[in-house]
């Protein structure tokens, strides 16, 4: 097994270095002439409206509505051809004037979303098709993945879901649990492939999956949960005018922290880790290219170690995520409310 | 001016997490010490503290960002 996956890694690998290299040159050679260009942190974890493979430049469909009229083009380059849009600053304008009213394109973040999505959906549906045909259920597990599945699995059910979500009820939201854990697990760590972008440094896709808990979290809102919100129960009545504020406020307070706290770890990793490569950029400009050179000897290292920490961190992420869609919505879900439960506010 | 608000910001939010989770990293420790068959329990709770914490401080850091490129 071990020997059959290396072969097709190693060629991936090559092919990999050898598409890229021709290109890493020409882009170093075009740096030079413009020197008076900065080092742009922020446009390499932006979203973009291309995807780059290996050497390869995809441009990703535009789908615009100016003033309620769609148009579709199969590129940036194909819009601005089209004659009705014109090009400023990299980004859309029409040619008439006025504003683009909603920009539906699809974009790079929003590829790796669906990657990670489909990916997510290959795996779970091969592997719900390997337990309905019986391996696993009345045999062990076969093969590597399929005892990973299942360790991974567990641990959502056991440990995430059952241990939040209470009564017999956790059921229900393990498939949830379990989609969001592994999805954006896929998610963060796509982001550190070679020309891979971290779908979940944008607050819209943490924003989307942080509302998919929040509704999941409304719906299944116990009788308790909404008295508690709306009516506190054993409270004076005029503490009540400054409770229910508060607590319609903490409904929303709690998938918004969810969501910037997966956004905001995705991007400080990949702001942290551009900084510290531009150090060697930032010594070399000023002290000449020996001190750069050196510079890099100790930052290159710094960065490999990052690596390592931004995976760890991928996964502790989607850990976490999951880990708090499950209080969240156990909490909501709880039919008594236990005195000695610690009210979680995040 | 923005970008000296962005740095004292980001600085105290990130005074403010260290104790935090410092405080999270002894409690943890100290009942692992005293109660190992817990450790289990202990550490589950502790990502789960230190996740609200860090949440907190990364809203902070996150405004510090925008202060930057939109002040």
């Amino acid at each position: 097994m071990k020997r059959s996956l290396r072969r097709p890694l190693l060629t991936v690998l090559i092919l990999l270095f050898a598409t890229s290299t021709p290109r890493a040159f020409q882009d170093q050679n075009s740096g030079e002439e413009s020197k008076d260009i900065p080092i742009d942190v922020i446009g390499k974890v932006q979203d973009h409206n291309y995807l780059n493979l290996a050497g390869y430049h995809l441009e990703l469909p535009r789908i615009l509505l100016v003033d309620g009229e769609w148009h579709f083009f199969s590129s940036t380059h194909a819009a601005v051809e089209s004659g009705n849009f014109i090009e400023k600053n990299h980004t859309l304008v029409p040619a008439g004037g006025g504003e683009i009213t909603l920009d539906l394109s699809i974009t790079s973040h929003l590829m790796y979303f669906w990657f990670g999505i489909a990916l997510t959906l290959w795996i779970t549906i091969a592997m719900a098709r390997r337990y309905r045909k019986g391996v696993g259920r009345e045999t062990e597990p076969k093969g590597w993945f399929q005892n990973l599945f299942e360790i991974t699995f567990v641990f959502v059910r056991d440990e995430i879901t059952k241990n939040n979500i209470p009564g017999d009820k956790y059921e229900k939201f393990v498939p949830y649990i379990f989609a969001v854990f592994i999805s954006i697990a896929f998610m963060n760590l796509f982001g550190l492939l070679p020309w891979g972008v971290t779908a979940t440094a944008d607050i819209t896709v943490t924003g989307v999956l942080a509302a998919f808990t929040f509704f999941i979290t409304q719906w299944n809102g116990s009788k308790d949960h909404w008295e508690h919100v709306f009516w506190f129960p054993g409270v004076p009545g005029l503490m009540r005018i400054i409770l229910t504020p508060i607590e319609i406020i903490g409904l929303f307070t709690k998938p918004l922290a969810l969501a910037v706290r997966l956004f905001a770890n995705m991007l400080s990793g990949k702001i942290m880790i551009i900084c510290i490569l531009g150090l060697i950029f930032i010594f070399a400009e000023f002290f000449g290219s020996i001190v750069g050179l050196g510079a890099s000897i100790l930052v290159v290292p710094l960065t490999v170690a990052l690596y390592i920490l931004k995976a760890f961190v991928g996964l502790l992420q989607a850990y976490i995520f999951a880990l708090l869609s499950a209080v969240f919505i156990g909490m909501a879900a709880e039919e008594h409310h236990h005195e000695e439960g610690v009210e979680m506010h995040a | 001016m923005g970008l000296l608000a962005a740095g004292i910001g980001a600085g105290i939010a990130a005074i403010g997490a260290g104790v935090g989770i410092g405080m999270i990293g002894k409690g943890a420790v100290e009942s692992i010490a005293r109660q190992p068959e817990a450790s289990g329990d202990i550490r589950g709770a502790m990502i789960l503290t230190a996740a609200l914490i860090e949440g907190v401080a990364l809203i902070a850091a996150i405004v510090c960002i925008l202060l930057v490129f939109f002040a």
